[in-house]
């Protein structure tokens, strides 16, 4: 079982790498889509775009989603290395759940709040900087770290276009010595230690941002 | 890239069958989530103290590890221990076994939400605690259990694509074969999500009028 353990941590790499890119570039796209989406008019044009492509992203498997970045990006000429068409297909998938959650938390801060601003005289721009988005982002700590171990546990459906991250070494490892039990319960191990430590962050993080919660803050 | 309407009438078929086979997949995962979770729930929140932990053990490790894996575990260790199923009902083990553990905590977080009133005032009328959470609190609780539960069972129904990887003949497993047989890319992929798309959908539209028949 330790050698087990041990032969997989390169994979368990590759894991981490892969989500963790995946994350940090799909945040600011989901939260800056969402955060646009919760001040445009619900029937604009922009406003469809980014609710069908969300409808999109939630209404499909990640599987369907990473088979459209793998077979279809390459049709368009570009030469993209496999660890990249994995980031991608996860930004792609991540950013459209992240978009859901920075809007919920954008139309949360109650209406008052954007009223108040706007009677002391900010634009609308100073406004959703300074006193929107701060309070918003209170709200969204927790689920975009909740997001975050979602996007671990998706990046083992990249193994079906043998990106050799830890489920896909674990299956190799499986089909050489048929010890399945054991690689499987070390490869769960893995995913579970990951996962529930960016948990446990999670909630550090939201608990110090509710510990902060300033006078707008309603509770 | 271009689009031609012959291609995608000729994958139609097969994708169509295949279709049936997830739809038959999710609708038996799904039922069987609905029907383990509500007791695995009470057992989890009043069962002897052996029991909620290994609900607890059991809800925490699967939360915790890809659905792949938990298809994967399913896939080898049930006839490991003497349990020979084909590839669909593999899948549906699996798929119920990835949707209750996600509906346990469901169940339980609406039941603890409702207050302790509600729970004293049966105690206080003499139901025995087991008699109070299965009939007292749990159809209370079935409002605020609904939406919820059908964002995890909408998330049960894309994990079925997952069962491509253990030959199950549904959506994504056809239509990858499709892919590799025909080479019609585009027309396959775009087809596939929006069978999933209409499946998806039909779930929720089915939840809204549930909602609402409920709310009254």
């Amino acid at each position: 079982m330790w050698d087990v353990l041990v032969r997989l941590i390169p994979s368990l790499e590759l894991t981490i790498k892969l989500s963790l890119t995946a994350l940090i570039m799909a945040t600011p796209i989901g939260i800056g889509l969402g955060t646009l989406r919760a001040t445009l008019r619900d029937r604009s044009f922009a406003a469809r775009i980014l609710d069908s492509y969300v409808l999109m992203v939630r209404g499909t498997p990640i599987l369907i989603q990473i088979f459209a970045v793998y077979f279809l990006l390459p049709l368009t000429g570009l030469k993209i290395p496999l660890y990249w068409l994995g980031v991608l297909a996860l930004v792609f998938n991540s950013a459209g759940y992240q978009i859901e959650i920075a809007r919920a938390a954008v139309n949360s801060v109650p209406n008052g709040q954007w009223e108040a601003a706007a009677a002391i005289g900010f634009n609308r721009s100073q406004l959703l900087l300074t006193f929107i988005l701060p309070q918003a982002a209170r709200r969204m700590a927790g689920p975009v770290m909740n997001e975050l171990s979602q996007l671990i546990k998706a990046s083992s459906v990249l193994s079906v276009i043998t990106l050799y991250e830890l489920h896909k070494a674990a299956e190799a490892i499986i089909s050489a010595n048929f010890r399945f039990v054991e690689v499987l319960i070390v490869e769960g191990f893995w995913y579970f230690v990951f996962v529930y430590t960016l948990v446990m962050i999670a909630q550090r993080i939201e608990g110090l941002f509710s510990a902060s919660g300033g006078l707008a803050e309603q509770r | 890239m271009s689009l031609s309407l012959t291609s995608f009438l000729e994958v139609m078929p097969p994708l169509l069958k295949a279709a049936v086979v997830t739809v038959e997949i999710s609708m038996l995962s799904l039922a069987f989530t609905c029907v383990i979770a509500p007791p695995l729930a009470i057992a989890r929140m009043i069962g002897p103290w052996p029991l909620r932990f290994s609900v607890l053990a059991m809800v925490e490790a699967v939360r915790g590890v890809p659905p792949l894996v938990v298809i994967a575990f399913v896939y080898f260790a049930l006839p490991a221990i003497g349990l020979t199923f084909n590839g669909f009902w593999t899948g549906v083990t699996a798929l119920t076994v990835v949707g209750a553990v996600y509906a346990v905590d469901i169940v339980r977080s609406s039941i603890e939400s409702l207050g302790r009133g509600q729970k004293e005032a049966a105690q206080a009328l003499g139901f025995p605690v087991w008699r109070a959470y299965l009939e007292i609190l749990f159809p209370q609780a079935l409002k605020r259990i609904l939406p919820p539960l059908t964002n995890e069972l909408a998330n049960v129904i894309k994990a079925s694509a997952l069962l491509s990887v253990i030959s199950v003949n549904e959506i994504s497993h056809v239509g990858q074969g499709l892919i590799f047989e025909t080479f019609i890319v585009v027309e396959i992929i775009i087809q596939m999500a929006i069978l999933y798309l209409t499946i998806v959908g039909c779930l929720s539209v089915l939840s809204k009028a549930l909602e609402r028949r409920l709310a009254h």
